[in-house]
């Protein structure tokens, strides 16, 4: 399963125009999709799940263009989870589950089959008798998730799955995400750097309605090399001054005064050193690129 | 079904039905058993839109239609056309129980003209059947369309207000959605109420047809 795109633009209404002529390819496997807020990601996902149509340019899934004619070929193969869904408060899990499930098409004993695999696999299995409406936000988020997969899509598009857990159950959504990628499409949005880190090889940095980058994380990576510097100041009037002349990307306090992490291309005029980029680096690195 | 029922009426509806059905008999005044029926008619048709108005929007509301636009669009109408029997033989059941009440709370009596009042109730009962089917779809079309409960409910109450008027009486006549309130009671053989009945079904399986092609363009 590829998806191609090519020349998307999507304005809205009121003129903001949120994709502006963007192209861009998603491989077989998880695909991760970075991007500030605003960015234009939902936007990017809603035209994918056919739920917008762009002003301009093309989609094409596996070689289906995305057009009137192809919707209903399309959306059979798309599993979808948005940002912000709030399932049926008077339901249990279960059959909150079955109902979607039922409404996909999947037949009711394979569904129930999966709905077990799946709660098992996200730590629902034991909260399936509540209602939606008793559960905490990260299990809601779970079972969004859950629903997404019931019908087993070809293409698996996951805005912020990981808003709202805690760390274990990060890390389990991620791996369940990285188990359901084999010989699928998972496209995975997120704005946590860590969690793109520990699932994709390939990615896109969305920003302002364009792609600054798509490509392999470890090419990424390495662009912030060599732009990376720790320093270290006695005070924080120093730390300012600092701050006011450089991209600092983070700022710690440790013994004896204040450690900095400086974005720049070249050695700032300070006492530091050179350090290994990592992802995150590399994303500021480009946005901020992108914003000068 | 199970789960359609326990989406479309969860406590909160079925409480301010009931209470408005309760009220109603209660403070609406008849003396004949015959004033029953236009007592109950359009009041019922406004809470059934509003209790209607709901039926998909919830979906948009809570985004939930985002990911409903995935799913075949035979299931989706097979969903809504549930949902929307569902809400409507509960407040045909209601509105049932809201004749009885009438009875109970304000012991009318018999009008002179009055042949039988099981025909009454079997009028009665045809009459609000058609008011719930055509303000129910009503309702939901309209919420649909402006993608919002409240317009939906506004849109409703403004033709409410065009029909359920003496303007309405006047330009409409037997036509008119209400003319069921506005017939003569004292002429028992007059049934050309049922034209405006007619219409009501008529407009209602239209809205129903169109229903695919509003999920399509709106849902």
């Amino acid at each position: 399963m590829s998806i191609h795109i090519e020349d998307l633009t999507v304005r809205f209404k009121n003129g903001v125009t949120a994709i502006d002529h963007a192209d861009l390819d998603i491989p077989n496997g998880i695909f991760g999709l970075l991007g500030e807020n605003g960015a234009g990601k939902t936007t990017f996902m809603r035209v994918l799940t056919t739920v917008l149509k762009p002003v301009s340019g093309t989609v094409t899934l596996d070689g289906i263009l995305y057009s009137e004619g192809n919707y209903e070929k399309i959306q059979k193969k798309i599993g979808y989870l948005p940002q912000e869904i709030e399932l049926y408060p008077n339901l249990t899990v279960q059959e909150c589950l079955e109902y979607m499930g039922a409404l996909a098409g999947v037949e009711k004993k394979e569904c129930r089959k999966r709905i077990d695999y799946y709660l098992e696999k996200t730590s629902l299995i034991e909260h399936r008798k509540k209602k939606m409406k008793q559960l905490s936000g990260g299990m809601k988020r779970r079972v969004g998730l859950v629903q997404a997969l019931l019908n087993e899509p070809e293409f698996l598009i996951v805005d912020e799955p990981t808003t709202g857990l805690d760390p274990e159950e990060r890390i389990r959504i991620r791996n369940l995400l990285v188990d359901f990628s084999e010989n699928r499409t998972v496209l995975f949005s997120t704005h946590v750097v860590e969690d793109l880190a520990a699932t994709c090889n390939q990615l896109a940095i969305m920003h302002k309605g364009r792609f600054l980058y798509a490509g392999s994380m470890k090419n990424l990576a390495e662009e912030a090399q060599g732009k990376i510097w720790i320093c270290k100041v006695s005070d924080e009037e120093k730390a300012r001054k600092i701050e006011g002349k450089y991209r600092i990307t983070s700022k710690q306090y440790v013994e004896g005064g204040l450690q900095l992490r400086v974005l720049s291309d070249t050695q700032p005029e300070l006492d530091c050193m050179s350090i290994p980029g990592t992802l995150e680096d590399a994303y500021i690195y480009f946005t901020n690129k992108c914003n000068k | 079904m199970k789960k359609e029922l326990k989406i479309v009426l969860p406590f909160y509806k079925i409480a301010y039905a009931s209470s408005f059905v309760v009220i109603l008999s209660l403070i609406r005044g008849v003396i004949f058993t015959n004033e029953i029926g236009l007592s109950i008619e359009p009041p019922f048709a406004i809470l059934t839109a509003t209790f209607c108005a709901d039926t998909y929007v919830q979906e948009i509301t809570s985004k939930r239609s985002e990911v409903h636009r995935l799913y075949p669009i035979k299931r989706r109408i097979s969903s809504i056309m549930q949902r929307i029997m569902i809400q409507e033989i509960f407040l045909l059941l209601l509105s049932v129980l809201g004749y009885g009440l009438f009875f109970t709370f304000q012991k009318p009596i018999t009008h002179p003209v009055t042949e039988s009042e099981l025909l009454q109730f079997i009028s009665y009962f045809l009459a609000i059947t058609v008011t719930i089917f055509f303000w129910g779809i009503l309702a939901n079309t309209l919420s649909m369309l402006f993608r919002n409960m409240w317009m939906g409910i506004g849109s409703c109450l403004l033709i409410w207000v065009a029909t359920n008027s003496t303007g309405g009486d006047k330009l409409f006549g037997a036509w008119n959605l209400f003319s069921y309130t506005f017939r003569n009671i004292e002429n028992t053989a007059d049934i050309t109420w049922l034209y405006g009945k007619a219409l009501c079904i008529c407009i209602g399986f239209v809205l129903l047809i169109a229903l695919p092609k509003i999920v399509r363009k709106r849902g």
